[in-house]
């Protein structure tokens, strides 16, 4: 059994929404583990991207305790914390989000080089490498605005994959795409799980993409409705 | 490091490009502002560079110094009271300028002193007695009738003013006395004993006319005795302009040329210049400026300014050439000079040359004029009057203050001629002084009662009233004799020894090298206690000059603060309303694990690099701006004090790598300071922005 990244223990995450407290995640337990391919799946507003938010390290539970590989978030500043996000998971988001006025390439690259420690050749061959395997080695140097969405999303997993993360979330990384574009980006993310041993956790309402899962968590209303392998 | 550097330069350049509007408006505010800086700056030192070269060169040197118990501060070039001042004394000056001058750095210390003295000028009357006796001897009766025209139109003037002087007078039987003479001078009968009775009528003019006549006009001299070989080759802004500097050994003055034109001219030919400088200046014109064509219809009403001073030959020979000018039949010389004063915008440049060819060398142009031999009267110390006869021997100006009436309403003269009109009396002379009073039987008249009613409350340079003066001299109640061809000169001279061993008031202590003023300011303050004297710098010793230059700053900061208090807002404005546009790409950065530091480091880097490039290319333009202006000059157009601020008619600035460095860093911490508070919002964004539904 491989060692868990991300443990949940009984989480609850509270917004408050002018007067009212809007609970988003209600006592969600559950654990990834290394080299896992997860979905977690759900209506609109039931709390996926809550969860993501906890477990990306951008927001802190409000009840139970949230680990990232052994580190309990909510005691961690912020400082600690975009450092946990730098050097531990990779994010793949809705709308892509790259940085417009950067190249492909330096797009990829940014994460290396806010997190440091590498030379130029050896970051240029990790990001070449990246690019190569996501198909888009001849879109180097073009602008994000270039790119159709699905190449986008392409650039996105490359950058999100360049520090050799623990874990990629991937919050609803179809969304915006067609479904042919959104099955083949599943598809290479299911890819480089195998071949590469990355862990992906991502979110999907569409049916389509959740069933390409090796694991489906179920949530509704902020609960865990179903946690469960997919049989291949 | 340096990867994240190169990143962070990489994104603030793309992001400056991205955001071309915003960009476009910071750096231009960036651009102008580093350009007014740089410009700014660079013409403020090199007026400030003018102005020291214009005052240190004229008068002060770089030190001045004087009695360290002195009441008053030294202001040179005048101060804020025009009243008298204290300055104390430096009994000793040879001791000082020993112990100075061994001071490394110091090139020469020039001993001075200001002291105030009164002249009075040449009197009209006295001047047509002796024309109407030539025209008598030589038989000239056209001569005869053109003085006594002048003479019967002084005696109505003074009939006037007589009238004035009776209502106060308390000696009724005098006062009578005089009426009655000047009513026979007014009639026709009297005039007739020119034919019967020639001499009579001399003698009655001289002795019961004249007297009643006004001393002239009397004008009030500051004036600076030095040495004036030495001072003439140390300060190289001092040249004659008319006459001769004063001979070594000989006392005389030196008028200020402003002064010579502006008070000592007669009134036509200044009213002339200054409508010339009107038109052809300030662009008025005579046919649509009110206020001039008052002064030209003033100025015509004057022409007894010119008539009464006329010869009879020039006379005659003036009124047939007015005639053939004007084409006029008019006989009378009154009138005809009244039609030629009455010009307009058409005839004024012609009638200008045409009066100072044809006109001005017959008039008496100056009531003072160069090789004259004038009475300077000054009270000195002791309190009475004293009087000295010198020569003026020239006119000079101070290149760069020649049009500041504040750097010219100072004179020249030499140190003994200071020194007797200082007075600074022996106990032994106070003795004598004492005895003649008393066997004259004159009260005291303190110094202060008498300079009152003297300079009426501190006038500058208004010539006083005239008949103030008469009656005070050293020895007060004693009458003084009219003189019968001028003032007599003291020929007397001095030698060099006897010049520098006296009293100075002050002294300017010139330098070798202008840049070390500080440092030998302290080393003359390190004798000052042992020579009893202080030591000021150029700037508190010019006086009112000085502070000049201060408000000239000050509305230079005023201006900076002002640049830089707009670039602040706006670009804090556009900076916080950049943020909010970027704060997708903001958050992604965050989420993806840029800490808070790299945002801010970015935004300041952004504005950090629009700083140096924008503000580059504006030190650029103001370097370039300056250059340009240094070839051409800036003119100083408008107010004589523009010249005054420019030491000369143009202002050549140069700049310096200081104004560059200056205006670059103020503009590099303006942007800064204006990008922190936007920097500081966008390093707050959350992470979460970058996950929500937008981009
Ligand atoms: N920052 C927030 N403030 C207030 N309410 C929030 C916030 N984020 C999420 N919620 C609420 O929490 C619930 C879950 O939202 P979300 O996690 O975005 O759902 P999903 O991603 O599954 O569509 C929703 O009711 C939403 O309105
Ligand atoms: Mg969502």
């Amino acid at each position: 059994m491989t060692t868990p990244i991300i443990s949940l223990e009984n989480v609850t995450k509270n917004y408050a929404l002018g007067s009212t407290v809007v609970t988003a995640v209600s006592g969600v337990s559950f654990v990834i583990r290394e080299g896992e391919f997860t979905a977690i799946a759900g209506p609109s507003g039931s709390g996926k991207t809550a969860l993501r938010n906890l477990i990306g390290c951008i927001d802190t539970a409000s009840e139970g305790v949230v680990s990232v590989r052994g580190h309990n978030t909510a005691a961690l500043s912020d400082r600690r914390l975009t450092r946990l996000r730098l050097d531990t998971i990779g994010f793949i988001f809705q709308n892509f989000n790259l940085i417009n006025v950067l190249t492909v390439v330096q797009n990829v690259e940014f994460p290396l080089l806010l997190a440091g420690g590498l030379s130029s050749s050896e970051r240029q061959e990790r990001v070449n490498t990246l690019l190569a395997k996501v198909g888009l080695a001849q879109f180097a140097k073009h602008r994000p605005n270039e790119l159709s969405g699905g190449q986008r999303q392409r650039v996105a997993i490359a950058r999100a994959l360049v520090t050799r993360p623990k874990l990629v979330l991937a919050d609803e990384p179809t969304a915006n795409l067609d479904s042919a574009t959104g099955t083949q980006i599943i598809d290479l993310m299911h890819e480089l799980n195998r071949n590469e041993k990355t862990t992906f956790l991502f979110s999907t309402h569409d049916h389509r993409i959740m069933d390409r899962a090796e694991r489906l968590i179920q949530v509704a209303d902020g609960r865990i409705a179903s946690d469960e392998q997919v049989q291949r | 490091m340096i990867a994240q550097l190169r990143l962070l330069l990489l994104v603030a350049f793309r992001s400056l490009w991205a955001h071309r509007v915003k960009s476009g408006i910071v750096g231009s505010i960036l651009f102008f502002g580093t350009l007014l800086l740089v410009a700014g700056t660079s013409l403020l030192d090199s007026v400030s560079a003018s102005m020291e070269r214009s005052i240190t060169g004229s008068l002060t040197g770089q030190i001045q110094v004087y009695d360290k118990n002195a009441r008053d501060d030294l202001a040179l070039f005048g101060g804020m009271s025009m009243g008298s001042t204290d300055l104390g004394e430096m009994p000793e000056f040879a001791k000082v300028e020993k112990e100075l001058t061994a001071i490394e750095g110091v090139k020469a210390v020039v001993p001075m002193g200001v002291v105030n003295a009164m002249v009075m000028s040449g009197n009209e009357l006295d001047l047509m007695l002796d024309r109407l006796r030539t025209a008598h001897r030589s038989g000239d009766r056209e001569g005869l009738a053109q003085t006594k025209a002048q003479i019967l139109g002084v005696a109505a003037n003074i009939k006037e003013e007589l009238g004035y002087r009776q209502a106060i007078t308390s000696d009724k039987a005098k006062a009578a006395e005089e009426a009655a003479a000047l009513e026979d001078v007014l009639s026709e009968a009297f005039w007739a004993r020119l034919d019967t009775d020639p001499d009579g009528l001399l003698a009655f003019l001289d002795t019961r006319l004249a007297p009643l006549a006004t001393d002239g006009r009397m004008y009030y001299l500051r004036l600076a005795g030095t040495d004036l070989g030495q001072f003439m080759e140390v300060f190289d802004r001092a040249r004659i302009v008319e006459g001769t500097a004063i001979p070594q050994g000989k006392r005389g003055v030196l008028i200020s040329h402003r002064t010579y034109e502006k008070l000592l001219k007669n009134k036509v030919a200044r009213e002339f210049d200054a409508i010339k400088k009107a038109r052809d200046e300030e662009g008025r014109l005579i046919a649509t400026d009110n206020l001039l064509a008052d002064q030209v219809a003033r100025n015509a009403r004057q022409y007894q300014r010119l008539l009464f001073q006329l010869d009879p030959g020039p006379a005659r020979e003036l009124t047939t050439r007015l005639q053939r000018y004007l084409g006029s039949q008019e006989a009378d010389l009154g009138k005809l000079l009244q039609s030629f004063l009455a010009l307009d915008d058409q005839s004024f440049d012609e009638r200008y040359d045409w009066f100072y060819k044809e006109i001005g060398p017959h008039i008496r142009l100056h009531d003072l004029t160069v090789g004259d031999v004038i009475t300077l009267r000054g009270f000195t110390q002791s309190g009475y009057l004293k009087s000295v006869n010198v020569r003026v021997y020239g006119t000079y100006e101070f290149t760069g203050l020649e049009k500041a009436d504040i750097g010219t309403a100072i004179n020249l003269t030499d140190l003994v001629t200071f020194r007797e009109l200082y007075g600074k009396m022996t106990d032994a002379q106070r003795a004598e002084l004492a005895d003649i009073r008393t066997s004259v039987g004159v009260k005291e008249v303190s110094r202060e009662s008498a300079e009152d009613a003297l300079f009426g409350g501190g006038a500058a340079e208004a010539p006083v009233t005239e008949a103030v003066a008469t009656g005070f001299d050293e020895f007060a109640g004693v009458e003084i004799a009219r003189y019968a061809d001028g003032p007599v000169l003291d020929e007397r001279t001095y030698n060099a020894e006897e010049m520098r061993s006296g009293l100075a008031l002050n002294a300017a202590v010139v330098l070798d090298d202008p840049t070390t003023m500080p440092a030998v300011k302290t080393l003359i303050e390190g004798q000052a206690d042992k020579l009893g004297i202080q030591a000021v710098d150029w700037v508190s010793a010019a006086g009112m000059l000085g502070q000049l230059m201060v408000v000239v700053r000050i509305v230079l900061y005023v201006a900076v603060s002002i640049i830089f208090l707009v670039a602040l807002v706006i670009i804090n404005n556009t900076m916080v309303m950049a943020t909010m546009d970027r704060i997708g790409e903001i958050g992604t950065m965050r989420a993806i694990g840029a800490q808070r530091s790299f945002v801010m480091g970015m935004f300041l880097l952004e504005t950090l690099a629009l700083g140096i490039v924008a503000g580059g290319a504006g030190a650029a333009a103001g370097v370039g701006l300056i250059e340009y202006l240094n070839r051409v000059g800036l003119p100083a157009t408008g107010a004589d004090i523009m010249v005054l601020i420019f030491s000369g008619p143009r202002l050549y600035p140069t700049w310096g790598l200081s104004n560059v460095g200056l205006g670059l860093g103020i503009i590099v911490l303006v942007s800064l300071i204006a990008t922190f508070y936007p920097a500081l919002l966008a390093a707050r964004v959350s992470p979460r922005v970058a996950l929500s539904g937008k981009e």
